[in-house]
């Protein structure tokens, strides 16, 4: 019974953030995105490199919308998808004739890195799970992957949430580098 | 002005100024789960929350539970040399001035005695004692023939049962006063809060 009664919760939700915040992130992830999006086409288009992944837009909630948080600073948006791509390509190499667990492995794995190395972002979950089941195109890069898209794009955003996050008075961004 | 602010040391033997990043830290490690805050932002946030809690608590304390209550009373026909002698009796530097109803209509203090002995503004003991000393005698010879009505001063602050402490300490700053009487709904006299009962009720123990 004690198990289900810690399903009961113990606090409340924390309070909702304020207009301003809103339109900072709003306007943080609308160019963080764009610049990522247009890179990756027309720049890129017709060459085998990709410059955006679905994680990207879970980076965005975080590096523009959640600006203090831990999961949100350089070190992890940035490590957090470099290690995840590693171990991604990595599950796929090794496990990738039985894709349920390459992915599987490949998510698990990622986490556990990126707990050891104090680069936990959650994007790079996804990160390394589409390195498994992201189709011929991300296989087909190998490595590649980990460098372009992964490391090149979270650079990218990071390079506009520098600049966006600490334009307005009440905002900064970084929390720390290292 | 406020209840003092509490983010100032002044305040409180150790506050919340106190916590360091490493106590935040340490703190973090106990709780073994991932915390998603840093620890500056828990740090500010607790600056906070302690201010809200102290404001909270001190609002709590009432002048109901810290006053005494067998308040020593004299009335305006009372001679001033037994308002004196009642007030060495019992050790108090003040004391209430009540009506047949226990309503309260003055206080008289030291200072209003030393009021009526010297001819100066706001005298001190000490300045009284050089004006004796300096001249050939001093003997408050008016101020045998008066009663408490004469020299209390009124109308007298006082405070209701449900007034918090905090808002005590604040009277007893701004007005510069040591006492004040608690009155009940009806006006009357149920007891008295001093400089003294708020520092024995915020530091038990010392006495």
């Amino acid at each position: 019974m004690d198990f289900l009664n810690k399903m009961k919760g113990t606090t409340k939700s924390p309070p909702a953030v304020g207009l301003i915040e809103i339109l900072w992130s709003w306007v943080g992830a609308f160019l963080g995105i764009a610049a990522v999006a247009i890179i990756n086409d027309p720049v890129l288009k017709g060459t085998d490199l990709i410059m955006i992944i679905g994680s990207f837009g879970a980076s965005a909630v975080l590096i523009y919308g959640a600006i203090r948080s831990p999961l949100a600073q350089p070190r992890n948006l940035v490590g957090g998808h470099v290690l995840s791509a590693i171990i991604g390509v990595s599950c796929f190499k090794i496990f990738g004739d039985q894709l349920w667990l390459a992915a599987a492995v490949a998510v698990a794995t990622a986490i556990a890195l990126m707990h050891a190395t104090k680069t936990l972002h959650p994007p790079g979950g996804a990160t390394a799970l589409i390195a498994v089941i992201g189709g011929d195109q991300i296989h087909d890069l190998g490595y590649l992957y980990v460098l372009v898209p992964a490391g090149a794009g979270a650079i990218i955003m990071l390079i506009i949430a520098l600049i966006i996050n600490n334009i307005s008075k009440n905002r900064r961004y970084p929390e720390f580098w290292i | 002005m406020g209840d003092g602010d509490p983010m100032n040391k002044d305040t409180c033997a150790f506050g919340p100024m106190d916590i360091s990043d490493d106590d935040v830290i340490d703190a973090m490690r106990q709780m073994k789960a991932y915390l998603d805050i840093t620890p500056g932002d828990f740090k500010e946030i607790y600056r906070y929350a302690y201010g809200h809690a102290l404001r909270r608590i001190t609002k709590a304390v009432k002048a109901g539970d810290v006053m005494t209550r067998d308040v020593v009373a004299v009335t305006e026909d009372t001679p001033l040399k037994d308002v004196a002698r009642t007030m060495a009796a019992h050790s108090i530097s003040g004391v209430p001035v009540v009506d047949e109803r226990n309503h309260v209509l003055g206080i008289i203090s030291e200072r209003d005695f030393l009021a009526g002995l010297s001819a100066k503004e706001t005298p001190s003991f000490m300045a009284l004692l050089a004006d004796c000393l300096e001249s050939a005698g001093c003997v408050a010879i008016t101020m045998r023939k008066q009663k408490a009505g004469d020299i209390m001063t009124t109308p007298a602050v006082t405070v209701e049962t449900t007034t918090p402490v905090s808002q005590i300490a604040r009277i007893f700053t701004e007005k510069k006063i040591n006492r004040v009487p608690v009155v009940d709904g009806n006006g009357k006299l149920v007891g008295m809060v001093s400089r003294g009962d708020i520092v024995h009720h915020s530091f038990p123990g010392v006495d």
